[in-house]
């Protein structure tokens, strides 16, 4: 009901209050790189120090320096785990690769400051696993504190990234080369690495760069494990800063963004170059369609040992550890799990009513909120849908730009438009800023979602209708849309994971009124409060699997 | 039990909404201030203080002025801080009262002209040090302890006081590499605070930083990721932790064990001041006064767990039960604009700490 609403309101006003949501708070952001105090402070001046204060800080060079690091690991970890593992799913007989499918993309809708947390109180130096493997063992060869470590569980928990846009890729490839080298004798691992892969080397590019840029916002992973030995990433620095001064410098983390926009918005078009760029080179594929299973035989235990170690390490290591957790009232060496059982944890969180407004918001924001959201990025793919003037082009680069906006600064920048924008102001403390800002923050995502189910729209249709003469918005109502409405349902299910998953963005808009369980979790852990982030995260989960479980039931692709 | 409790929350009711009579020794025309208070209906709170931990101060306060609603609002130090001023400068108004633990931010905004000038009729019960200006007010008397791992930890290596503790971490560096915990003071206002007192109280305090270098301690931005790191042994030794938080957690964990310095002992005092631009500055002015009342402070010292500031309370956490224990030794931090460390003050200090925790691991 409402998208048709939307989709009647006149194109013009669509993109301009995408622009104004968009560009709003990031120039608000740059505006602020260049002043010596908070920009509503009377005693700011312009000037470049915030800048030099940065380039001047040690602190500053070594979280850059870590940042790349990390992105670095991140690719060469995920890019050939996840083509592999996408050759393996899409390419071979591997025995039960319907149930395994829903599994692998996991990591990529639990929150990344639940795995943190999990590997924590699963692996770190006192971790349940841990713990178990010092009385059988004698010890436990792991540390997840290291910045090699913060690089490899963050390389584990991109491998579906890469996995989605390489088996997309394999999928609309014609098999009969694989079948020439197969019949030639190549092995399954012969044949993915001199023919499949290679073949898909634009989609795996594409994935690389993805993973690398994702590398530079990581926030949630780096605020738990870099903490006890210190190491910062730029994101982390950034939220440092919040404080290094004594009181909170908006300049400094002001002029950290942009540094960080600087690097990130490059790969954003670098991107978009290479997703063209893989379009070109769909010409020359094979005849999709007449795809035949390559035999795995012995491989097939090689195979499924990879994945099931992944899978291990990746998934069921940080969840179970989170499950127990949530359950004891204390934990480490000396500690009998029997007597230290408790639904305590439960009970505070119960008891707490902001965290029970919590609950619920996040529920909403990612129901009613993702509907909405989706109804937008409807609203704006109509916009530029089959048409191909300035105004389109400009689109499609504007939903790029929150994609290089770290959630973090995002959300900063938000809370300053709620604070001293007049017309928004009343609506700070509640829900619905929270909601502007995940809308925004995940415009690209949700645009991705919405433009692939419009492709699949075929033109013949609207074309129709407009000869029998409806207008531009009778057609997109009475044709486009309901065409779309799978699509649509599709995408609401994942942009209600993606909500109830996101954590960044809601730090700093944080109130009583917008409360939700991902920003909480970032304040909780701060400030110390372990048993009830344990109760929270499983809640968490619980909710991301309840959309899972719909999204499997619907036949949902959970992929874009 | 519960009937009890019902039967006197019921009584109180009745008696505060039928009399609005001042408490004892309160001026005449403090009726007034209490019919304005009812009349704004509510007070908006900002505080560090976790909404749970605040719940019996919230609902004693609603039982002795039922006409004003307590709006509280938990959140950490410094997001405190920073919303204050943006709310103030957006002209949208703000809490009424601010409650902090992070001292010197709180004399900051003080001295920026941010706090209504209030002289408490409770001010004469009060240490001297904990009045600044009529303007701000201590409220809770809350030391900075050691904490240890009481399954791993030797009773006879626990630390007493400062020295040992910088002896102990420096004679067992192989024992206790990387399971010493502290503030991160980059992070954690409240330990930048501690440790700027400790270079003025410990002589020592260059060779404790070289030693927790040496050691290649671990920090955190709060107490709670301190009293689990050490309770589940995965560090075994905390400094300067807020003992209000670890004697209350050591209660039920067994694994935990805490010691008050012996030498001397950092007492923290929450800061509470009234917003100059309160909209509800009358029933901010209850709530103040209230903290600062016998009735307050006990329930401090006792459900809520800090310590009471006021010594004449009969509870459990008191200023006077730490002082039989530490006699002359306990050292509070004063309300006074000589904590406040920020900008250029602050930075150089963190370079100089920072150059000596790495002389410190360099072995130096």
């Amino acid at each position: 009901m409402r998208a048709m609403t939307l989709a009647a309101f006149p194109r013009a006003l669509t993109i301009f209050v995408t622009a104004s949501a968009v560009l709003a708070p990031l120039s608000l952001i740059f505006y602020q790189s260049f002043l010596s105090a908070p920009f509503f402070d009377a005693r700011k001046t312009a000037g470049l120090g915030a800048y030099a204060f940065i380039f001047a800080d040690s602190d500053f060079w070594d979280a850059s320096l870590n940042s790349a690091l990390i992105a670095t690991a991140m690719v060469v970890i995920a890019v050939p785990l996840g083509a592999m593992l996408a050759f393996v799913m899409e390419r071979t007989d591997l025995p039960g690769k319907r149930w395994i499918e829903p599994l692998i993309l996991v990591p990529s809708f639990v929150s990344p400051m639940v795995l943190a947390f999990g590997y924590v109180v699963s692996a770190g130096p006192v971790g349940f696993y841990t713990v178990w493997a010092t009385e059988f063992f004698g010890g436990a060869p792991w540390g997840i504190y290291s910045l090699t470590a913060i690089g490899v569980i963050a390389g584990l928990t991109h491998v579906p990234n890469v996995y989605v846009y390489a088996s997309a890729a394999l999928k609309s490839l014609g098999s009969d080369v694989e079948e020439a080298a197969r019949v030639a004798g190549a092995s399954p691992f012969r044949v993915a690495t001199t023919v499949s892969l290679p073949l898909i080397t634009p989609a795996l590019l594409f994935s690389a760069v993805l993973v690398f840029f994702l590398g530079f916002e990581l926030f949630g992973l780096p605020l738990v494990l870099g903490d006890p030995e210190g190491h910062l990433v730029l994101s982390t620095y950034l939220y440092k800063l919040t404080n290094k001064l004594g009181t909170p410098s908006y300049h400094l983390m002001a002029a950290v963004a942009i540094c960080i926009v600087a690097v990130t918005f490059p790969l954003v078009l670098l991107q978009r170059y290479l997703l063209q760029n893989t379009r070109k080179y769909a010409t020359i594929k094979g005849k999709a369609g007449r795809m035949r299973e390559l035999p795995l035989r012995a491989w097939k235990w090689v195979a499924g040992a990879l994945i099931g170690a992944w899978l291990f390490v990746g998934v069921i290591v940080p969840l179970s550890g989170i499950a127990l957790r949530a359950f004891v009232s204390n934990w480490g060496y000396g500690a009998k799990l029997s007597e230290v059982l408790t639904l305590e944890h439960f009970q505070s969180v119960w008891e707490e009513p902001t965290l029970v407004r919590a609950i619920w918001n996040t529920i909403l924001i990612g129901t009613i909120g993702g509907a909405i959201a989706v109804a937008c990025y409807t609203a704006i793919g109509f916009s530029t849908h089959r048409r191909n003037d300035g105004w389109s082009r400009f689109v499609d680069y504007l939903v790029l730009v929150p994609r290089a906006v770290p959630g973090l600064l995002a959300g900063l920048a938000f809370l300053w438009v709620f604070l001293f924008f007049p017309p928004l102001t009343p609506l700070r403390t509640t829900i619905f800023s929270m909601w502007l800002a995940y809308t925004v923050v995940w415009l690209a995502y949700g645009m991705r979602l919405i433009s692939s189910s419009l492709l699949q729209v075929s033109s013949e249709l609207e074309e129709a209708g407009r000869s029998a003469g409806a207008s531009r918005g009778r057609v997109s109502r009475d044709i486009t849309l309901p065409l779309l409405r799978h699509g649509l349902l599709a995408s609401w299910l994942l942009v209600f994971m993606i909500f109830e998953r996101e954590y960044s963005t809601g730090v700093y808009l944080l109130a009583p009124g917008t409360e939700v369980i991902g920003a909480e979790l970032v304040s909780l852990w701060q400030g110390g409060a372990i048993d009830v982030v344990a109760a929270l995260s499983l809640i968490n989960v619980v909710l991301v699997g309840i959309g899972l479980a719909l999204a499997l039931r619907f036949g949902v692709r959970l992929r874009d | 039990m519960h009937a009890r409790l019902l039967a006197v929350t019921f009584a109180a009711i009745t008696f505060a909404a039928f009399a609005q009579t001042p408490p004892a020794g309160y001026p005449a025309d403090y009726a007034q201030t209490i019919a304005a208070a009812n009349k704004e209906g509510k007070v908006v709170i900002y505080s560090a203080l976790d909404t749970k931990a605040a719940q019996p101060l919230i609902k004693d306060f609603q039982a002795l002025y039922p006409g004003v609603k307590v709006e509280y609002n938990d959140m950490n130090s410094t997001e405190m801080y920073s919303r204050f001023i943006a709310e103030v400068a957006s002209g949208q108004g703000s809490a009424d009262v601010m409650w902090s633990s992070a001292m010197d931010l709180q004399i900051k905004l003080v001295d920026d002209g941010q706090a209504l000038t209030y002289a408490s009729p409770e001010a004469a019960k009060l240490p001297a040090w904990a009045v600044y200006r009529n303007q701000a007010y201590g409220t809770t008397y809350e030391p900075a302890v050691f904490i240890y791992n009481k399954r791993l930890v030797a009773a006879d290596e626990v630390p007493q006081d400062h020295a040992a503790f910088a002896k102990l971490i420096a004679t067992k560096a192989d024992k206790f590499k990387g399971k010493v915990t502290t503030y991160d003071i980059e992070k954690s206002g409240v330990g930048f605070m501690f440790v700027v007192q400790d270079t003025k109280y410990f002589p020592g305090m260059k060779e404790l930083e070289k030693g927790f270098g040496a050691t290649s301690y671990r920090v955190y931005a709060s107490t709670g990721n301190m009293l689990e790191k050490v309770s589940s042994g995965e560090h075994l030794l905390g400094y300067n932790v807020l003992g209000s938080y670890a004697l209350v957690r050591a209660k039920k964990d067994p694994a935990l064990g805490v010691v008050l310095p012996k030498d001397y002992t950092l007492v923290l005092s929450r800061v509470m001041f009234i917003g100059k631009q309160a909209k509800n500055p009358n029933a901010a002015k209850l709530w103040t006064d209230y903290i600062l009342s016998q009735r307050g402070q006990t329930q401090i010292g006792g459900a809520v767990e800090l310590f009471s500031i006021r010594s004449d309370v009969d509870a459990e956490y008191t200023s006077a039960s730490l002082a039989k224990q530490l006699g002359a030794n306990i050292r509070p931090i004063p309300l006074s604009p000589d904590i406040i460390y920020l900008d250029k003050k602050r930075t150089d200090f963190l370079s100089e700490w920072k150059a000596t925790l790495q002389a410190g691991a360099a072995g130096k």
